[in-house]
């Protein structure tokens, strides 16, 4: 293998033995920051993630109604909003990690990959290992860092010892953590910084060789230097997976995502391009949350 | 200003009550286990004497053979003046005894009569001869007049020089005459019966009684009690003290005026006898020591030895062993079978009412009365359940952890299924993100991290299975018996050991060092028990919390 510089080695480790079809190849090799950002609805082909009415119930209350809407592959996309506007039941709804809660009803098609992950034989262990999650609250298991982020690839079934170190180091090092902890692979993960733990948790997610990351709040419970390497984490791994992060800081959704959706009790009130979100609402309820006049 | 005052000295008061109430309980729980812990040493170190070397040497095959022969040879020295004083008095007083012993040599003479193949004619005269010499010595020994013993004795004497008497066992009649003419001089006739019982109350405190053991054991020569127990004299220095006190004192309820109730006295022993006998009071006391010789003894293998006597004698081994043998199998029930159903509570059950119902069963349960588990182990196991599956129905170790395990299961299901459902949402929220299903979940993430708090009830549940009686009353436990091969037999245990001491017989009162013993013992391997259990606990914490 070729030298490759830091941020590379994720790219070209993780993603070579991964059949792509071709219609994603097209879009690695246009250069996204000059893609016109497509109007919602356009360009079915593109989207990884399309959702057509969906609908998600808790008994008879709806926590989102009606979403219609594609995320398209390597960026970023924002989703904003007030409280218990729905953001985040819509991002556990993608990797169906709303089947906990129970009595949840789900309506529409919500596609993933072509697949509606809302189907009977939909195989929740594939879906939720191309589908990783990132949460709220830095949670790594009360384990060795390294057995935190062997996790996923020896649910898949990796035994042998020698691969496993090898996604480990990829995965630590595409969470950009790979220095700070390469000394103490076998300390525990709780005994680090909550930013550590938040990129450990990345990595734990990155390990599984995802397609999708969804970030629920990742900052919220971290200070602002631990949060600006996320945000830089993030934008060097939008270049191989496709993120979808809630938050609740619009200066960070402005930050790093080129779209955003602003959802309001539990309806997508307006999906665009981050920059016309934010400087150009065609919603006045958008433009009213975005300027703080309400939320 | 005033508040702020009236706040800090409610605070104060606050935590001098809070540690007022610490210093209390730790003080109670001194005056709990301070005596019972120096009463249960006492088994493993205390003052043996040669007696309980001998007793180690001839039951245990223990110890140097030539010492303590050289130590027997010495105080059986000293022993000897004791029995001396007591067989000269017993010559005076004992008149059963000397009148069993006429009739004895008149037997004899009889016999050695006829094997001689006397005439028919002298046989007759002879055996009429003694005959009179017997029932004149026999008035003598129950008479209370000494003038009458005097004359009856002389009368007796005058036929000493019969030829036909000389050189025959007859001749042990004038012997005895003699003796018994001399010993009754010095004693007041009158007190005859109640010096023969009372020198027989001496013996019984002594060498030993139909039922006790006595001070020195049995005398030389004496052919050995069929308890081994009364084969040995006080092994314990402890043990030999009370016997003294009990030789040299004794109680009695005396009216010291006509009319007033009775009072206990405690007066010397020695005031019972005649002046002749008195001496050996003093001797003994004074000789005790060197006639036990006690030594410091650190007898650790009361923790191994098999008992003999109903623990008269020996160890608590077996019911070390079966005590450990029953946990152990108990635990292989309660550990997994506790944990699966806090799992299954927790993660899969729903919140239906049959989920409330099992739930207030589970808690009813753990306040049901231990007996009525053993009741319960009793019926089901050992009548019902061994039978159906084609074993013997009788009481075994594996049915007796069964019970235990029934007994224990609600305190190791509600500890687990607190420490499962205090493990953070976010733990399993995370590893099924990353694909694991909920079986894997469980067993990889959840059950690691609940593991201090699963650790709790598997400390709770030991100490409860190792300390119950009452669930293997009817289930397993014996009081005695060999020592169990296979999990189908029954055991001793060091707590029905000490139900069974204590509720048995006397024996316990004289043999508390050996109760206690087991007592301690049993609050020992409990705590011995608990304390591995916590260590693994902190180290499983530690390891959880990365330190």
């Amino acid at each position: 293998m070729p030298e490759e510089k830091k941020e590379d080695m994720p790219t070209s480790v993780l993603r070579d033995d991964r059949k792509k079809p071709n219609v994603r190849t097209t879009i690695v090799t246009i250069d996204r920051k000059e893609t016109p950002a497509q109007p919602v609805g356009d360009g079915c082909e593109a989207a990884i993630i399309r959702s057509e009415n969906f609908s998600l119930y808790y008994g008879s209350k709806a926590g989102v109604k009606n979403i219609t809407m594609d995320i398209y592959p390597y960026s970023v996309t924002a989703i904003i909003g007030p409280s218990g506007c729905g953001k985040s039941t819509f991002l556990r709804s993608i990797n169906r990690m709303n089947d906990l809660i129970p009595h949840v009803r789900a309506e529409g098609r919500l596609l993933v990959d072509g697949h509606d992950v809302y189907e009977k034989r939909t195989n929740l262990v594939h879906l939720r290992q191309q589908v990783g999650m990132v949460f709220q609250k830095p949670n790594p298991f009360p384990k060795s860092i390294f057995d935190n982020v062997a996790y996923g690839p020896s649910l898949q079934g990796v035994r042998n010892k020698g691969e496993l170190q090898n996604v480990v180091e990829q995965s630590l090092r595409a969470a950009a953590l790979w220095e700070e902890v390469k000394n103490d692979l076998k300390k525990s993960a709780l005994a680090l910084s909550g930013g550590q733990q938040q990129r450990l948790c990345i990595a734990r997610a990155l390990a599984t060789k995802p397609r999708v990351l969804l970030m629920d709040e990742p900052c919220s419970a971290l200070d602002p230097i631990a949060t600006g390497r996320i945000e830089d984490l993030m934008g060097q791994l939008q270049r191989t997976y496709t993120i979808v992060i809630v938050t609740h800081n619009m200066q960070q959704a402005a930050r790093v995502s080129e779209r955003a959706a602003f959802f309001c009790l539990g309806e997508l009130i307006e999906y665009d391009e981050t920059a016309r979100i934010f400087s150009n609402p065609a919603q006045k309820a958008t433009e009213d949350y975005v300027t703080g006049r309400f939320g | 200003m005033r508040n702020l005052h009236v706040r800090g000295q409610l605070d104060r008061v606050f935590t001098a009550t809070t540690a007022l109430s610490i210093v209390l309980l730790t003080l109670v729980l001194v005056a709990i286990l301070g005596p019972m812990v120096y009463r249960g040493s006492s088994a493993v170190f205390f003052q043996g004497t040669v007696e309980f070397r001998k007793m180690q040497k001839n039951l245990f095959g223990r110890g140097n053979e030539q010492a303590l022969n050289a130590e027997v040879a010495e105080t059986d020295q000293l022993r000897r003046q004791v029995y001396q004083m007591i067989d000269g008095f017993k010559k005076g007083v004992d008149v059963e005894a000397l009148s069993e012993q006429v009739r004895e040599i008149y037997r004899q003479f009889g016999q050695e009569l006829r094997d001689k193949n006397v005439p028919t004619g002298q046989y007759t005269k002879l055996r009429e001869l003694t005959r009179r010499i017997r029932d004149k010595l026999e008035t003598a020994f129950h008479s209370q007049d000494i003038n009458e013993i005097k004359r009856a004795v002389a009368e007796v004497l005058k036929e000493a020089d019969n030829p036909h008497l000389k050189g025959t066992s007859a001749e042990k009649f004038f012997a005895l005459a003699r003796q018994f003419l001399q010993a009754a001089g010095q004693i007041d006739l009158s007190k005859h019966q109640e010096y023969a019982a009372a020198v027989q109350e001496v013996e019984g405190i002594l060498f030993h009684s139909d039922s006790l053991p006595g001070l020195l054991g049995p005398r030389p020569g004496e052919p050995p009690a069929p308890l081994t127990m009364l084969r040995y004299g006080a092994t314990r220095w402890d043990q030999a003290q009370v016997l003294l006190d009990r030789f040299l004192w004794v109680d009695q309820w005396v009216q010291e005026k006509p009319g007033e109730p009775l009072v206990l006295k405690r007066r010397p022993r020695a005031e019972l006898f005649p002046e002749s006998l008195r001496p050996l009071f003093a001797y003994v006391e004074q000789n005790a020591d060197k006639m036990l010789h006690p030594r410091r003894t650190i007898y650790w293998q009361f923790l191994i030895d098999d008992n003999i006597n109903s623990h008269y004698f020996g160890g608590i081994g077996p019911e070390i062993l079966g005590t450990m043998l029953i946990t152990v199998v108990g635990m292989l029930f309660v550990i997994p079978l506790g944990i699966i159903s806090a799992a299954y509570l927790v993660e899969c059950a729903s919140d239906g009412w049959t989920m409330r119902i099992i739930r207030m069963g589970i808690n009813t349960l753990a306040g049901v009365p231990s007996i009525v588990f053993g009741l319960f182990g009793l019926a089901f196991f050992v009548l019902f359940l061994f039978p159906a599956l084609g074993f013997e129905p009788k009481p075994c170790i594996l049915a007796a952890s069964m019970t235990l395990a029934v007994l224990t299961l609600p305190v190791m299901i509600r500890a687990s299924e607190e420490a499962i459902r205090s493990v953070p949402a976010s733990y399993k929220e995370g590893s099924l993100a990353l694909g694991a299903s909920r079986f894997h979940t469980f067993v990889a993430v959840t059950f690691p991290a609940a593991l201090p708090g699963i650790l709790t009830g598997v400390i709770l549940s030991l100490s409860r299975i190792a300390g119950e009686t009452a669930p293997i009353l009817f289930t397993g436990a014996v009081s005695l018996g060999a020592v169990p091969h296979s999990v189908f037999d029954p055991t001793r245990t060091l707590s029905y050991g000490s139900y069974d001491m204590a509720v048995g017989d006397r024996l316990a009162m004289m043999v508390p060092h050996n109760q206690y013993g087991m007592v301690v013992t049993l609050v020992l391997l409990i705590l011995i028990l608990n304390g591995a259990a916590i260590v693994l606990r902190t180290r499983v914490f530690k390891k959880l919390r990365g330190h």
